[in-house]
């Protein structure tokens, strides 16, 4: 038993990476459960160490390119600018959170977070102060810097100016007391045509030397001064600091739920009192509107969350979410119509024009038809019963569903049913002619046939249609989210563009990597999921 | 009139205009019980043919009768069971049969269902592979699985197309034997379809060969009136086993060259030349895949 | 971004779907009251009557979603949210970025949003039917000035060479397009028209920049009723980029010159891409800039809710302009730091600095103060004047935006379906008497007209008592009969 044991746990470890499509880890289990060690390190060696060295030297090549290119939106970010881009995200993340805690904190937490925050500020305060004062050093230092090397050419550039312009002066005067000698005849036409013509090159070359001086100045400028650049983002980093911690002092005192929601009770109880007191009707009236004002804001507070911005993880969240909608969608249409297709002849006759005139129809159009169709539908969708049906229903309605999530979900679902279509159809009309034999001897009824035979016997294509549905999906979310700024993390790209700020395009690299990490890992499970329904076992293509 | 009969089908493929006739008037008759074995070389339509019989394929003119009813489609009384197992590759052994027992027998319950199948299975001893998916089987136990699933039906025809060819000879011998024990127990009528004469004396009762293909057609039959049990280590000593292993060998020889003159074109003139003789092992090879195909020169050699 | 919101979904996915009406039958007798006595101010303040602590509005909707634009003067919505004005009065906003002018239109226009950070043009263009038709009505000017005009580097240096005088680090302002005007001319003799950026056809970028051309004899080209992309005549080729490809377009020489709303001129210096040439200070000292657009139907149905985001805003741009006894800006750094953050402009603080604090960079050695750059509340800047709306419409007149001539009554007319000062003096009674801002802030007696000015580039008088003649003072553009 005890020989047996770490074999089956061998083989339930290469099973699984079989059945996840990692396959080259292989070798590595094989290794560690001492499976002929030299085949295994010569396979790893070739299929894990050699391609990691690849993508590290990719990486290496990034670095060192990227900074030689120098785009007037900044320099191409290096691996560890887009890596702090990740960690700026995460912050943002985390100070949302501390936020929202500090928000729900009541009673003496609260106090205590405050005093915290309190001294917390206080330090950070002097250490600001500290920064600013190196800052303003490093103003002036790179301000002398910059002086010592630009007054000189400036001096060497006002003086060409001077003398080009003296010349220029000299020379106008030459041509008007030539132009008098030509108007009397003493000279020929062509001379001072041609002292004209000189002129303009003479004029064009002062230009140009001028240029140069300019043109170093501008350069000497343009280089960037590094103590000062730090200075600027360490004061930056603390001032940043300072203004989330004035926000909390705002969440642990006057904006906190427990804090409002207690002055509301007070004015509540005094209003009690008010309207004892008040004599005439239209007091009445008006005090005991104002209790049932102060009834509805008590209400209102004790069920008050935070309204969080959207950071990054919300963004994929979000992304996730509406991707699967469309992919479901597109799903839900693709397999009946593909098995119809499939099965019919007449059918994939019908539907092939329709198919081949879709499918390459850029995701971009089926957006804009489908934010002015989901628009139509729903002119007024907050009192839309179709949206107030989802909000009635529990855990649904935190989902956040709204015209934007539809029309992107239909757009996605637009583009990605055409894969799965067409798989399912190819999966349902090539299914094996014994197997139908079968069903014909067995003389299987038609949903006997259907559901026995064809739909396990198709199930294997269709998954494969799927994941390319998948993968199609994800890939058109990202666009629609961008252009139509709707959330997720297509309008966080887009944004991140929109910002125009120093990290931004780091952060559009940082989700370019997110966007194809989850990408991947869809893909991942749709494999999963297409190796558990194939039956011939056959090697999913990564 | 016989149980099971063929009248006079045609059977062909294409347009109109071009029209291939794979079966040529095929008239058939087997009686109830008999085991009837159909030999013919390959591409001559023998499939066809079973499939005429199973119901899953429609004659052009004629048709097929059994019991005196004349066949409109295929049906479980007519257990086929196909040349490449046809066996679904997502269900296990024991669902494959189980769908084949549930459709046959809706009305048994489902331990009777599970009973039923578990019989068969254990009648091509496969038990201890019933929760095994085809993909993870030998041919040969694909086959038993097959052959389990057709008896399941428990068919009154059993229809065998070439049973047994993709198996290696062991494994060919031990289903040969289990099926004519099968056969034994049971006593239902047999049409099996091979290209082994061999194979052919040792099960059947009657042997129609099928001429050469197109326009196929069934000749005069073989009675086989060998003792059974037949053991197929005594057999060979039987003269009238090789009697008649030698005529039905002589038979399928001529028939094939009569196919050929027919089938080379009179108009054409084949060049006057011969290939220049380099070694015999090459021009060995040459032959072999100029002039005959491969199963005609295992025939010559078997009837030699 | 961190105002609590009584929507219990997961962050900031949600999406107020549950807003609720709340519409008694003593907020209709409000309603009935606050349409008889329309005009009459002072009897529909009555029926306001202040209680005495914030948030006493009968709100008739407390979830509200407002679009902004990323641009700097979307800076009193970002205020009102950020410092808790809004939930003063008892509003729970969330507020988004739109990816572009007609988007922002389409989702107020369709229910998406409550209300947005309009160009000024917008409620105006859209009430009459230029571009997408829709009621839109604003109460409150979010900022005055505000914008510049960007040069490429290479338009800049041949403006140099043309104009010696610009020839240095600092050169005397306001620049005229004097010296753009040889290469334009050079360009059309080639067969070439300059392209030219501005935000959006109805924004105020489109009139100035054709202002500036125009008071130089440039001619931006006309709209007419076959050319809706304005170029029929013109020298040039002007159209529509967003705000934030500007810097980009400018990059890649798909425009020479832009005219766009801070910080995309300064980004243009600090990346060295272009030069800011002047400012719409120049063009016409301290014009309107943005709105708060709604539409009508909204504002009929939420009279109450209107007034209380509009008392918000007011308290945000009094923030944003409060200076101490020198004139400093007491707040703009720390709006600033507020604007920084990615969900709302996201610039970088250092780029949003500089126009915001009242400084401009016109090159990166040629910083001069400009205080009144960004006006959110002084001067009785926020009041919606009439006389404001007026000068769109002369501009939309004048280069054919509107097709047909109009009489000068309509010009009154339109104005005042889109302005309503009415709701913006309620709001301010109540913050009077809240103690929140001083009489003097509010133009309390004003009949919505500012007197005549002629503080524009070209020193042409606008009064805007007399459209028509303003129309006709011009040299280029349309001319109607009096």
């Amino acid at each position: 038993m005890s020989e047996k044991t770490p074999e089956k746990i061998k083989y339930r470890i290469l099973r699984f990476l079989d059945v996840t499509g990692f396959t080259v880890f292989d070798p590595v289990v094989r290794l560690a459960f001492r499976e002929e060690p030299r085949k295994q390190i010569e396979s790893i060696t070739k299929f894990l160490v050699v391609p990691t060295l690849f993508v590290a030297l990719c990486v290496g090549l990034w670095w060192v390119v990227a900074p030689n290119h120098k785009t007037k939106s900044g320099e191409v970010p290096t691996p560890n600018i887009v890596f702090s881009s990740a960690l700026i995200n995460d912050t943002f993340s985390e100070r949302e959170k501390t936020k929202e805690s500090d928000f729900l904190l009541s009673g003496d937490a609260r106090v205590q977070a405050l005093q915290e925050v309190d001294t917390l500020m206080s330090e950070l305060e002097a250490e600001l102060a500290t920064l600013k004062s190196t800052l303003t050093e490093q103003e002036s230092l790179y301000k002398a810097s910059l002086a010592s090397q630009i007054d000189p050419i400036e001096e060497k550039l006002d003086a060409l100016k001077a003398e080009n312009r003296q010349a220029r002066t000299d020379r106008s005067q030459s041509i008007e007391a030539l132009s008098l000698e030509v108007a009397s005849g003493r000279a020929p036409n062509s001379e001072l045509v041609e002292a004209i013509r000189k002129d303009n090159e003479l004029y064009a070359a002062g230009r140009q030397a001028e240029n140069v001086f300019k043109d170093q100045i501008e350069a000497i400028r343009s280089d960037k001064f590094k103590p000062l650049e730090t200075a600027r983002l360490d004061v930056n980093a603390v001032a940043d600091e300072i203004q989330f911690l004035k926000k909390r002092q705002a969440f642990l005192s006057d904006s906190n739920r427990s804090v409002k929601l207690e002055q509301t009770k007070d004015k509540l109880a005094a209003q009690d009192g008010k309207l004892a007191d008040a004599d005439d009707a239209k007091a009445v009236l008006k005090e005991a509107k104002s209790l049932v004002r102060l009834e509805n804001g008590v209400e209102r507070l004790e069920t008050q969350q935070y309204a969080s911005a959207m950071t990054i993880y919300l963004q994929i969240k979000r992304s996730l979410f509406t991707v699967f909608v469309g992919f479901l969608m597109a799903a839900a249409i693709a397999i009946p119509i593909g098995i119809l297709c499939g099965l019919n002849k007449i059918a994939m006759a019908c539907l092939t024009p329709i198919i081949s005139i879709f499918k390459p129809v850029s995701p971009v159009v089926w957006l804009l038809i489908f934010q002015i169709i989901v628009g139509a539908f729903f002119p007024d969708p907050e009192t839309h019963p179709f949206f107030l049906f989802f909000d009635s229903i529990p855990f649904i309605n935190s989902l956040g569903i709204n015209p934007a999530l539809i029309f992107s979900a239909c757009t996605v679902a637009m583009c990605a049913v055409w894969p799965a279509l067409v798989n399912t159809a190819l999966g349902v009309s090539s299914i094996d002619r014994d197997h139908l034999n079968v069903a014909r001897v067995l003389r299987l009824g038609f949903w006997d046939r259907l559901t026995k035979i064809i739909i396990p016997s198709s199930l294997p294509l269709v998954f494969a249609g799927l994941r390319i549905s998948l993968g199609v999906g994800w890939m058109v979310l990202i666009a629609a989210e961008a252009l139509s700024s709707s959330d997720g993390l297509g309008k966080f790209v887009w944004d991140e563009y929109q910002n125009g700020s120093s990290f931004s395009f780091a952060n559009i690299i940082y989700a370019c990597f997110v966007v194809g990490l989850i990408g991947f890992l869809l893909d991942r499970m749709m494999i999963v999921f297409q190796r558990l329904v194939s039956f011939d076992r056959s090697e999913s293509t990564v | 009139m016989s149980y099971l009969e063929i009248k006079n089908a045609n059977i062909g493929f294409g347009p109109e205009s071009n029209r291939t006739q794979v079966l040529n008037s095929i008239n058939l008759s087997v009686e109830r019980n008999e085991f009837v074995a159909i030999i013919g070389f390959s591409g001559s339509g023998k499939s066809t043919l079973m499939s005429l019989l199973a119901g899953l394929e429609k004659a052009d003119t004629g048709g097929v009768y059994l019991d005196g009813q004349e066949i409109s489609g295929p049906g479980p009384d007519r257990g086929i069971m196909f040349q490449n197992y046809s066996l679904l590759p997502w269900l296990s052994v024991f669902e494959n049969i189980a769908l084949a027992v549930r459709q046959v027998f809706p009305g048994y319950s489902k331990t009777q269902t599970n009973e039923h199948v578990e019989r068969y299975i254990g009648m091509v001893n496969l038990l201890p592979a019933v929760d095994k998916k085809p993909h993870e089987l030998s041919g040969g136990m694909r086959q038993r699985v097959s052959l389990a699933r057709t008896l399941s039906m428990q068919p009154e025809v059993l229809l065998l197309d070439e049973p047994l060819s993709a198996l290696d000879a062991l494994t060919r011998s031990n289903i040969q034997d289990e099926i004519i024990r099968i056969w034994n127990e049971d006593r239902r009528t047999v049409v099996m379809i091979t290209n082994d004469v061999d194979e052919a004396l040792l099960m059947a009762d009657r042997i129609v060969p099928l001429t050469m293909g197109p326009e196929a057609t069934l000749s005069q039959a073989f009675d086989v009136p060998l003792a059974r049990p037949r053991d197929r280590a005594t057999l060979n000593a039987n003269p009238e086993y090789r009697r008649l292993r030698t005529e039905i060998a002589n038979f399928l020889i001529e028939m094939n060259e009569e196919s050929k003159r027919l089938r080379s074109s009179p108009d054409l003139k084949m060049p006057d030349v011969t290939p220049h003789d380099f070694t015999t092992a090459t021009s060995a090879a040459f032959r072999e895949f100029s002039e005959t195909d491969v199963f005609q020169l295992e025939q010559e050699e078997k009837a030699g | 971004m961190t105002t609590p919101n009584n929507d219990t979904r997961i962050g900031g996915i949600g999406w107020r779907g549950r807003g609720y009406r709340t519409i008694d039958t003593a907020n209709l007798s409000t309603l009935k009251i606050m349409k008889t006595l329309k005009r009459s101010l002072i009897t529909a303040i009555a029926a306001f009557v202040p209680l005495g602590f914030a948030g006493t509005l009968d709100l008739e909707k407390d979830e509200l979603k407002f679009g902004f634009i990323k641009l700097t003067d979307c800076a009193p919505i970002v205020i009102a949210k950020e410092n808790g004005y809004f939930e003063d009065e008892g509003l729970q906003v969330e507020v988004t970025a739109q990816p572009n002018w007609k988007q922002l239109l389409d989702n107020v226009i369709n229910g998406e949003l409550d209300g947005a950070h309009m160009l000024s043009g917008q409620p105006i263009a859209a009430t009459i039917g230029f571009g997408t038709k829709a009621h839109i009505v604003t109460a409150y000017t979010l900022d005055l000035n505000g914008n510049g005009i960007t040069v490429s580097n290479d338009i800049w240096k041949q403006m140099q060479e043309n104009d010696p005088a610009l020839d240095t680090d600092t050169p005397e302002h306001p620049i005229t397009a004097e010296a753009l005007k040889p290469i334009v001319d050079e360009a059309k003799d080639f067969g070439e028209k300059l392209p030219m950026g501005m935000v959006f056809p109805v924004s105020t970028h489109n009139y100035e920049i054709r202002y500036w051309l125009a008071a130089a004899g440039i001619h931006p080209g006309m709209y007419t009723s076959t050319d809706i992309k304005g170029m029929t005549n013109g020298d040039i080729e002007l159209s529509t980029t967003p705000p934030p490809q500007m810097p980009a377009t400018l990059e890649s020489g798909k425009n020479v010159a832009y005219c766009v709303g801070e910080p995309w001129n300064q980004q243009a210096v600090s990346k060295g891409i272009g030069v800011p040439v002047t400012t719409n200070y120049d063009i016409w000292k301290n014009n309107p800039e943005k709105v708060f657009g709604v539409t009508k139907k909204w504002a009929e149905e939420n009279p109450n809710t209107h007034i209380a985001v509009v008392k918000a805003l007011i308290r945000a741009g009094k923030w944003l302009d409060a200076t101490d006894e020198s004139g400093a800006f007491l707040n703009r750094e720390e709006a600033c730091r507020i604007l920084s953050q990615k969900n709302y402009v996201g610039a970088d603080y250092d780029v949003l600095k500089n126009s915001m604090t009242g400084f401009f960079y016109f090159q990166k050695t040629d910083k001069r103060s400009m205080p009144e750059f960004n006006v959110f509340f002084k001067g009785h800047a926020t009041y919606p004047w009439y006389s404001d709306g007026i000068w769109f419409l002369t501009q939309m007149r004048r280069w054919g935006q509107i097709t047909e001539p109009k009489p000068e009554e309509w010009y009154h007319e339109t104005v005042r379906d889109v302005y309503l000062p009415d709701v913006y003096l309620q709001a301010a009674e109540h913050l009077l008497e809240e103690g929140h801002i001083e009489k003097s802030e509010i133009p309390w007696e004003t009949d919505g007209y500012k007197p005549p000015t002629d503080d524009f580039i070209d020193g042409i008088t606008y009064d805007a008592r007399d459209p028509i003649g303003y129309l006709n003072a011009h040299t280029i553009g349309n001319k109607d009969d009096s």
